[in-house]
């Protein structure tokens, strides 16, 4: 009996054993051409992802990293770019301490390294800043309430001949967005700044003084004529800066009170902005509504009264190659959000299925 | 077990504080029915009674990995002594009844119970309830209900005990307690039970990730008192207090002050009960408070919640002269009055009333038991439906060596909404309509004894839980709470165990399967199509425990596992955590040093170092390990 008793539990370990050795093989797959969705995933859930979806593909693939390296991201994903055969990969997990920037290998998403805390806290937006050069711009810890942005913010330099953190320049509160143009990088604010401040990429120094546009200034993008579009929330203007003279030559209100907008994308000849412009309705619990508008850079005025698209988009992107519109929709962070694509003048093509709230895009 | 446990009670004379046996005879008098309603009036659904050989081998434990190892209760965990809640058969944690001494404990702003902060040693009996039980229990009990509860040890005498763990990265738990007996007058007999507890999860890993996933740092402190007073006179009269005090202290990156999350929950629970022939009167007062703060922790966001309730019970014998059939109805009434101070309300005083009224009845034959119980509540500015439930079970075959039993219920049950569903700031909706269920079950028991040392149990059941205007936080409508969905939850359980006991020796095994598919039925908007008829979130379809030991004289050796399967994260079923076991090894014994026993239990947990993964997608610890010391010694004794 004893012994029957000791086969028994000998063979409910070994079950035990089997069950728990239960983990799937990576299959590496080359991703090449075409676009990389940011899904940035729910918040305390930590699983934000990227999905590969071909220019006439269809199918797209999920979790790519996952794939890849047989673990996820484990954090919100943040922003994603590409530098000199790396891909940069900005991970915000909920709890602090555990943020994370993922090094890959492009094509393959195999991860060369990570980078951590206490390097790496909140991390927001990355730039290429030269050779083999990483601007990585993070909040640093934050807190709650009035006290949300309780530390400097600080542009985190990295070397990725090295994969090493080779510098941290320290900004305002709440450093956010960031845009090259030429030797020098122009840092956006979330916490207050007035400032744009400018760092030069060849001497990963501040430049004395930033520029003053507004409080919480956030670049968007450089137009055809290599002027920097920023968008300053304390005005709701679209502002036009000359980035040789540092001088704001054009400032354009953005109509539709209440609404506020965001997801930023410029076309493929870099003339026109298309944007969201969302509000959260009081009126009506709170639910978030809005259209998708676009402008001419060298329109006088952005009325936002009639949508380029009557619908709310979670993220829209710009194919650089193709002109064609990608738009993320997040029906809830709780299930799989899509992306539909449309033609730059704005007629519907496809709807594709992609993971936890799609907000941005990289394509190449 | 009970023989394992009655062996220990001998060697450890009366100064046990927990092996008291749930047995009911010794609970039920002959003139007073002091049983739980849920226990006697459910005729044809589930019961199980967790034996006091486990309640002792978790006495340093958290009831959620107690059930999680002996139940197919499903938990969300967010982390080593961080938040826990439950999924039973396939609900939502809000599903779940928590009863302590048959009053309902849920934290009434959130409607459900943090079961980390419950230790065990927090009561000296558990059983779960499967199925809607809302005739007898009310609210919350659609899923099913924990019953946790304390009695009374009529044993003259006063003992001692003190118990200490000390376990891997530097956690320790502490209790001291004391037990007393004693006739007071000619008549009357007094008991009671006083125990504090405290313990230290410092959580000091010696790794920062496991598999390059991170371990989350985090601290949680637990203190709680408990103070039980029986006093019982000759003719079975009988009043009794009951207190339970905790505070549990979590903090998230505590080496963070700018980022560092607290959470301080706290609890107060005191019970009155006068109980007389058949008559129960029960009053009762019930203070959470829960304060949650990011960074700067001496300013947190704090919610404030009083509840009074006062219930009336009677019992009736029908027929009393009718041989071979006994009937009991007991009727009774229940009146409870909320107030709550909540910041995400807007600070202000909210008050509320509800009324219950319901009659239940019972009737037992030879082979035959039934029940019919029904229940109306009335909650201010809500009007939740009459909720009927019919019970039965008949003895197929009732033979000295073998007993079968088949059992079958169906019954209705509801939920009044939450106060934050209702009150909550901008997302909370005080049109809310109360959810509605009807459960419907049916089940076989078999017991066999198959020679004089070995017997066996098995336990099938199949239940159909169809639960409408189940509401939900919308987040295509600015979270929002709605009626919104249809759930259908469907499953089938197997128990089964095997004992054998032989001179000094003994050994058993006892395994429990559980299917669910729980799943969401109703389009209510463009993408809602997506998650219809997909797997509720943090629900695994299947889950299995085994527990199997062997042991001689007071020596034991357990092994616990339990298995689930794959956990879907999303409504689609677009995201999952992986199928995964954990195993726990316990090696224990006791000796006597003079008056006093000292039972020591070695432990060690997830012995195959599983990953395993948090809610918030953090590792969980990989191996580790537990000394636990309980000493009891008795200084006095009349016996």
């Amino acid at each position: 009996m004893t012994n029957q008793l000791t086969n028994v539990l000998a063979a409910s370990l070994l079950a035990v054993g089997l069950w728990s050795c239960n983990t799937t093989e990576p299959t590496p797959s080359p991703y090449e051409t075409g676009a990389y969705i940011l899904n940035s995933g729910n918040f305390t859930d930590n699983n934000g992802s990227i999905t590969f979806l071909a220019r006439n593909g269809t199918n797209p693939a999920t979790d790519i990293f996952n794939a890849a390296n047989a673990r996820t991201l484990t954090g919100g994903l943040q922003d994603y770019t590409e530098i000199d055969g790396k891909g940069i990969i900005l991970v915000d997990n909920s709890t602090a301490g555990q943020d994370k920037v993922e090094i890959v290998e492009i094509g393959t998403f195999k991860s060369l390294t990570t980078l951590k805390a206490p390097d790496v806290e909140n991390p927001r937006f990355v730039v290429r800043a030269g050779l083999n050069k990483a601007y990585i711009t993070c909040w640093g810890a934050t807190g709650s309430g009035a006290n949300f942005f309780a530390s400097p913010g600080y542009v985190l330099v990295v070397n990725l001949a090295s994969r090493t953190v080779s510098k941290k320049i320290t900004l305002p509160k709440g450093a956010n967005r960031i845009t090259v143009v030429g030797s020098e990088a122009f840092v956006g604010s979330d916490g207050g700044d007035r400032a744009l401040t400018v760092i030069n990429t060849e001497t990963d120094e501040l430049k004395q003084p930033g520029i003053d546009v507004g409080v919480n200034t956030n670049p968007i993008d450089v137009d055809a004529n290599g002027r920097l579009w920023a968008y300053v929330q304390e005005t709701n203007e679209m502002v036009r800066v000359n980035t040789a003279s540092k001088v704001v030559d054009k400032r354009l209100r953005v109509g539709g009170s209440p609404k506020t907008p965001g997801s930023f994308a410029l076309s493929q000849d870099k003339k026109t902005f298309y944007f969201v412009n969302s509000f959260y309705d009081a009126s009506d619990n709170y639910r978030q509504k809005g259209e998708t508008y676009r402008f001419g850079i060298d329109d006088a005025s952005i009325p936002a009264t009639s949508p380029f698209i009557g619908r709310l988009f979670s993220g829209l992107g710009v194919d650089p190659q193709t002109g064609i519109i990608y738009a993320g929709v997040t029906p809830s962070y709780k299930q799989a959000g899509y992306v539909i694509r449309y033609q730059p003048g704005g007629a519907l093509i496809d709807s594709v299925r992609a993971e936890i709230g799609p907000s941005r895009f990289f394509f190449r | 077990m009970l023989v394992l446990v009655g062996l220990l009670i001998r060697q450890v004379a009366m100064a046990q504080f927990v092996s008291v046996p749930a047995d009911s005879g010794r609970v039920l008098s002959a003139v007073t029915v002091r049983a739980i309603a849920s226990e006697r009036f459910l005729a044809g659904q589930k019961l199980q009674r967790i034996d006091s050989a486990t309640l002792l081998q978790f006495r340093f434990g958290a009831l959620t990995d107690l059930l999680a190892f002996n139940s197919p209760l499903a938990f969300r965990n967010y982390g080593p002594g961080q938040l826990a809640t439950v999924s039973f058969r396939g609900t939502s944690a809000n599903h779940t009844a928590v009863l302590w001494n048959g009053i309902n404990i849920n934290q009434p702003n959130l409607g459900q119970t943090d079961f980390s902060t419950l230790p065990v040693a927090g009561f000296d009996r558990l059983a779960v309830q499967y199925g809607s039980s809302a005739s007898v229990v009310g609210s919350d009990a659609v899923g099913g209900s924990v019953l946790l509860s304390s009695g009374p040890d009529w044993r003259s005498g006063l003992g001692i005990s003190l118990g200490q763990q000390l376990a891997s990265f530097q956690n320790n738990q502490t209790q001291l307690g004391l037990r007393y007996g004693t006739p007071t007058g000619r008549a009357w007999q007094l008991s009671g039970k006083t125990l504090a507890y405290r313990s230290q999860l410092n959580n000091q890993y010696p790794y920062a990730e496991r598999r390059n996933y991170f371990v989350e740092q985090s601290r949680t402190g637990q203190r709680g008192f408990i103070q039980d007073v029986y006093l019982r006179h000759r003719n079975g009269r009988q009043v009794s207090v009951n207190t339970w005090l905790t505070d549990n202290d979590l903090v998230v990156t505590p080496q963070d002050t700018i980022a560092r999350e607290r959470t301080r929950t706290q609890s107060a629970r005191l019970l009155a009960t006068y109980e007389a022939n058949r008559t129960t009167l029960r009053l009762g007062w019930i203070r959470d408070r829960f304060d949650y703060a990011k960074g700067n922790v001496s300013t947190p966001s704090r919610t404030r919640t009083d509840r009074l309730l006062g219930r009336a019970e009677r019992e009736f014998r029908l027929w009393p002269s009718r041989a071979g059939l006994l009937t009991d109805l007991r009727i009774g009434g229940e009146w409870s009055h909320y107030r709550t101070y909540t910041d995400g309300y807007g600070g202000q005083l909210i008050t509320e009333n509800r009324q219950d009224l319901y009659a239940l009845l019972r009737m037992q034959a030879t082979r035959w038991l039934v029940s019919a119980t029904i229940r109306q509540a009335f909650v201010t500015r809500f009007n939740p439906p009459l909720t009927p439930s019919l019970g039965a079970e008949h003895q197929i075959i009732r033979h000295n060596l073998l007993t079968l039993t088949a059992k079958a219920s169906a019954g209705r049950s509801y939920r009044v909404p939450t106060l934050n569903e209702r009150y909550w700031a901008g997302l909370g909706n005080p049109d809310l309509r109360p959810e509605n269920g009807l459960n419907l079950e049916t089940g076989l028991s078999l017991t066999a004894t198959l020679t004089d040392q070995l017997r066996m149990t098995a336990d099938v059941t199949a239940y159909r839980n169809r639960i409408d205007d189940w509401s939900y936080w919308n987040p295509d409508y600015g979270y929002r709470v709605e009626n919104l969905q249809l759930v259908v939850a469907r499953g089938a359980e197997l128990t089964t165990s095997l004992s054998y006991d032989h001179n000094r020796w003994r050994a058993g095994i006892r395994a429990g399967y559980a299917l669910t598919r729980s799943a969401q039925q109703r389009a209510y908007s463009t993408y809602a199509q997506d998650v219809i008829d997909k797997q509720l979130p943090y629900v695994p379809i299947h889950t299995g425990t085994i527990n199997a030991y062997v042991g001689r004289g007071s020596a034991r050796l357990t092994v616990q596992t339990q298995a689930t399967s794959r956990r879907y994260i999303t409504f689609d079923e677009s995201q999952s955590f992986d199928g995964v076991s954990l195993t726990n090894v316990l090696l224990e014994s006791t000796v006597r040093i003079g008056p006093a026993s000292i039972r020591v239990q070695g432990q060690a947990n997830n012995i195959f170092d599983a990953l395993l993964f948090s809610v918030k997608r953090n590792a969980l610890p990989g191996r580790n390990f537990s000394i636990n010391l309980l000493i009891n010694s008795s200084f006095v004794s009349h016996d």
